[in-house]
């Protein structure tokens, strides 16, 4: 598979893949993320109380899910807009565990300068954590 | 446009003397889907994947409605309807989904009882089997242990593109230990990930779903795996 490593409109095709990314979900930076976002809950900042919740371990926040891949994008298409991004949260990514993001491109408008894009998180298990797709808009 | 494509079918039948399928995708129409039909048949273009086509198994419906034949004359590829519905045993495949069918059972329910679904199907000329049998909760093998082998199942999903390590591998083991056949299906949800899994249908020709259940009651199929190596 082509790995695009930093993308221009003119040189994707379809199926070309972005480049793998495994973002720290380490507990500090977990927290930091809670924090700045005011979004802190004992399930995704505390194993033991995650656990009491029924869940293996703490969890990742699913907003910061959809931050990873956004950063993603932006890495793989420096420039680009981000006119959608759409994610289906199917299993839990845990703190502390590594994840790994990948992308696809799976269509192309060759007049509007948009991409249609897969997107996937996967857990260290290898169950897919996180499935979506985005519309990403490329500058003339 | 139907010249094309019977003469495509012709070539991939000479060459590879098999028809091989994706018994298990779904599109935007399933709740949890992403994946446009269109941008299937791209894909499966673009990346030269050796499927003659897909069947699509939306969750907890049939999708009566839509028609894709101009994207199996563009393309090159059978497209078919299924579902996928959800029963006391985990979930179940239903190909030959008619209106028979549908009367007789809500497909809407989350807990249907599989020999209900199993019967039904059957007295409606449908053929149903267990799919992702070896997951936790949603499986068939994981209500074996608690609550008994269900009489009626012949045939489960034994190779599933969204199985994680482990999971499949049960699934094999149980189906051959309970002379169970086995197909495959990529389950999956966004464009990118169909063709994962298979089913290889040696000396056939499936070009619609009478044809497929017929070749499902048959037997002669196998399940292979497409999935990408690490690095490819």
């Amino acid at each position: 598979m082509s790995v695009t490593q930093i993308a221009k409109f003119e040189d994707l095709e379809i199926g070309d893949d972005l480049p793998e990314e495994s973002p720290d979900v380490s507990m500090p930076k977990v927290m930091a993320f809670c924090q700045a976002a005011k979004h802190v809950f004992e399930r995704f900042v505390d194993h033991e109380a995650a656990r009491k919740e029924g869940f293996p371990a703490a969890i990742v926040p699913g907003i910061m899910s959809q931050g990873f891949l956004a950063s993603m994008i932006h890495r793989w298409a420096p420039g680009c807009k981000i006119l959608e991004i759409d994610t289906v949260f199917r299993g839990s990514l845990l703190v502390d565990s590594k994840i790994t993001m990948t992308g696809a491109v799976t269509d192309t408008d060759e007049e509007a300068l948009i991409v249609e894009l897969d997107l996937a998180i996967i857990a260290e298990d290898g169950r897919t954590g996180v499935i979506g797709t985005a519309r990403v808009q490329f500058e003339r | 446009m139907t010249a094309n494509r019977s003469l495509y079918r012709y070539f991939v039948s000479i060459d590879l003397n098999k028809m091989r399928l994706d018994l298990h995708t779904h599109s935007i129409k399933s709740d949890d889907g992403r994946a446009k039909v269109e941008n299937y048949c791209k894909w499966i273009q673009k990346k030269q994947l050796a499927l003659d086509g897909f069947v699509l198994t939306e969750h907890r419906q049939f999708d009566a409605d839509s028609d894709y034949r101009h994207l199996e004359d563009e393309y090159g590829l059978v497209i078919m309807k299924a579902s996928e519905v959800e029963t006391d045993f985990g979930h179940v495949l239903v190909f030959g989904v008619n209106d028979d069918l549908l009367a007789a059972m809500d497909f809407t329910d989350i807990r249907l009882p599989i020999e209900t679904v199993l019967d039904e199907s059957r007295k409606a000329g449908a053929f149903a089997a267990p799919c992702h049998p070896g997951r936790k909760r949603v499986g068939l093998f994981a209500h074996y242990e608690d609550r008994g082998i269900v009489e009626g199942v012949d045939t489960v999903e034994v190779l599933n593109g969204g199985s994680i390590p482990g999971e499949d591998e049960l699934s094999i083991e149980m189906a051959e230990r309970l002379g169970y056949r086995g197909f495959g299906g990529s389950d999956s949800h966004v464009v990118s990930r169909i063709g994962f899994c298979a089913t290889d249908f040696p000396n056939q020709q499936i070009t619609d779903m009478g044809t497929l259940v017929d070749a499902l009651y048959g037997g002669n199929f196998s399940a292979i795996s497409m999935r990408p190596r690490s690095g490819d």
